[in-house]
């Protein structure tokens, strides 16, 4: 018993163990859950979503809650839960605190290819674009992956780098097709800086397997990627496969992010400030980091969904530009901090 | 005396090459089992990459490398990991990690992919941190830490390995002349209680003289010379090697010899050449 305590990693601040951070989160994720249901441009009292979510009656408020409320309720955690977990996997991968899966590209990737299927291909429905954005991230991340293992071995520097340089290729693809397509401007531009509003409950369906499948494949590599913060060097001579563990990290952090995309558009800078705040609850062994970036990320998505709506009342924010705001915050404090 | 004691790692023919340059030729050595051995070269001969090769952290080579007889390519790499430690040279980790979490790592390879923290885990990570004195600062982060306390949570880390042989890539490169003695210290401490197997990568060659039972002069990616320290330092050697002219004298403290480079020893190696 004081052994736990002891193994603790927290030295300063918190002293808490990683199952009172995993209790404190749940509650604080459930809590979240039912604002984002019962705040809004309607509030609703807790009886009313008692009574939409299990006793549906076919009146407005239900179909309301349980039609436009219900599905972001379920999408915003998952969504936040999949880009915690990418940007953990993403950072120790690049061994760089200020990467996510926006540095690597994937996001912009996957703008590119919902804005090549809107307006190429006819794509309208939202199923069809959702899955454009899967397909964008999965398919940026095998190239970028791929022309960083050709030029010469997967090192950090090299991966971010190419990384960013397929963002801003994908975004300047975007832009001009936007600008050249300005009749679709306005339905996609909402899309694009990511929101959880509008969204039927079959992504969430659809988007619950995919990220399973890339939490499942993360825990089963907590212990090569605790050791991958170390240099390469060190993680080879514990006996790490370097490559097979980066290429199938790299294909979980894919598939979370595509979830993520597909669910929600491209939300901004969730997986660079989510790892930061569970290394800070439980420190730095993935084992704890990846469940308790889940549960924050979700959390803090589910937040900014709920913040989404009243920043502009009566009109809706996308939440992206919430998670954007956020981001750019953390990553000023920790850009300052690292030149202190 | 080498036939006595069977070698623990035997190189042969070990060619290694980077693109078009040759940096280890053909190279031969036994390494005795539970001896400190320690490799001694100018920049760039080769002596680094002879350690990493013997870790297998090198690949394309030709020749072999037997750990008790057995070529070190047939083995997995968890496999080798539980017999082979290093400490690499300039090793780095986040400095937010703590000293538990980053000697933790050394379990590594004792672990199946799913298999929980077992008590052996523990108490192997706890013997580490004993044995190098860093267990009042387990819950420090590693960023805080001077330059001497870091290196022994690195010899923490792979000591919890629990290998027989450990190799170290120049341990003691960036640290003061009180935490080198400190380090080697520790170092000849596994070796004398524990009877590890140790091969070091030493740039000094005062240090290198005092804590090898086998001094090995590799010089142009191929083994000059090897034996005793007494034997092995001797002007002319050190003129060919190193470079350097120097008087050889024997410190009065460990009885091993030292030497004193008056210059470099331009003339000395034309006359040899």
């Amino acid at each position: 018993m004081v052994s736990t305590l002891a193994m603790s990693p927290q030295s300063q601040g918190l002293r808490l163990g990683p199952v009172q951070v995993y209790a404190g989160l749940i509650l604080l994720l459930a809590l979240s859950m039912l604002m984002s249901l019962t705040l809004g441009y309607k509030l609703y009292s807790l009886d009313q979503v008692w009574m939409a979510l299990f006793a549906h009656d076919g009146s407005e408020v239900a179909v309301v809650i349980a039609g436009l409320r219900l599905p972001r309720a379920l999408i915003a955690p998952l969504a936040g839960a999949a880009l915690g977990m990418a940007g953990v996997m993403v950072q120790t991968l690049s061994r760089n605190r200020i990467a996510s899966p926006d540095t690597l590209g994937l996001n912009a990737g996957a703008s590119l290819a919902v804005v090549v299927a809107s307006i190429m291909f006819g794509v309208q429905s939202l199923a069809g674009l959702s899955l454009a954005a899967a397909f964008g991230a999965f398919v940026t991340a095998i190239v970028v992956f791929g022309v960083a293992a050709s030029a010469g071995g997967l090192s950090p520097l090299k991966i971010v780098l190419v990384g960013v340089t397929f963002a801003s290729l994908s975004h300047a693809f975007v832009e001009v097709l936007l600008t050249s397509n300005e009749a679709q401007l306005q339905q996609l531009l909402f899309w694009l800086s990511g929101a959880f509003v509008d969204r039927p409950i079959a992504l969430f369906y659809n988007g619950l397997p995919v990220v399973i499948v890339g939490a499942v494949i993360g825990i089963a590599l907590a212990r090569a990627l605790d050791a991958l913060q170390a240099d390469d060097s060190t993680a080879a001579g514990l006996g790490v496969p370097l490559a097979a563990v980066r290429g199938l990290a790299f294909v979980a952090v894919a598939l979370l992010t595509g979830a993520a995309v597909s669910m929600a558009g491209p939300v901004a800078f969730v997986g660079l400030v989510v790892p930061h705040a569970a290394r800070r609850l439980v420190g730095l062994r993935h084992i704890h980091q990846l469940p308790a970036a889940a549960l924050f990320g979700a959390v803090y998505a589910t937040l900014a969904d709920v913040a989404a709506r009243f920043v502009i009342y009566p009109v809706e924010a996308p939440v992206g530009a919430i998670t954007a705001v956020v981001g750019a915050i953390v990553l000023l404090v920790l850009l300052m901090r690292r030149a202190a | 005396m080498a036939d006595l004691v069977p070698s623990r790692i035997e190189v042969r023919d070990l060619t290694l090459t980077y693109g078009h340059d040759t940096v280890l030729d053909a190279l031969n050595l036994p390494i005795p089992r539970g001896k400190v051995t320690v490799l001694a070269g100018p920049n760039g001969c080769g002596k680094s990459t002879l350690l990493r090769a013997i870790r297998r952290l090198h690949t394309g080579q030709k020749g072999q490398i037997f750990l008790d007889n057995v070529d070190i390519a047939s083995l997995g790499a968890k496999d080798l990991a539980r017999q082979i430690g290093l400490l690499a040279q300039n090793p780095s980790a986040p400095p937010d990690m703590t000293v538990e979490e980053l000697v933790r790592l050394g379990r590594y390879p004792h672990q199946a992919m799913l298999q929980p923290w077992s008590e052996k885990d523990g108490v192997a990570v706890n013997r580490a941190m004993d044995g190098t004195g860093v267990t009042g600062l387990k819950t420090r982060r590693i960023g805080s830490l001077s330059g001497g306390q870091l290196q022994r949570a690195w010899i923490a880390m792979v000591l919890a390995q629990e290998t027989d042989v450990i190799c170290l890539d120049e341990p003691v490169n960036h640290l003061d002349m009180a935490h080198q003695l400190d380090c080697l210290d520790l170092v000849s401490k596994l070796n004398q209680e524990d009877g590890r197997t140790i091969v070091l990568v030493l740039h000094d060659l005062n240090l290198a003289a005092r804590y090898a039972d086998q001094l090995v002069f590799v010089h142009e990616g191929r083994v000059r010379a090897l034996g005793q320290p007494e034997e092995l330092m001797k002007p002319e050697l050190l003129a060919e090697v190193f470079e350097v002219d120097a008087a050889i004298m024997t410190d009065p403290v460990h009885g091993r010899p030292i030497c004193i480079p008056r210059g470099r020893a331009r003339a000395a190696v034309q006359e040899l050449a």
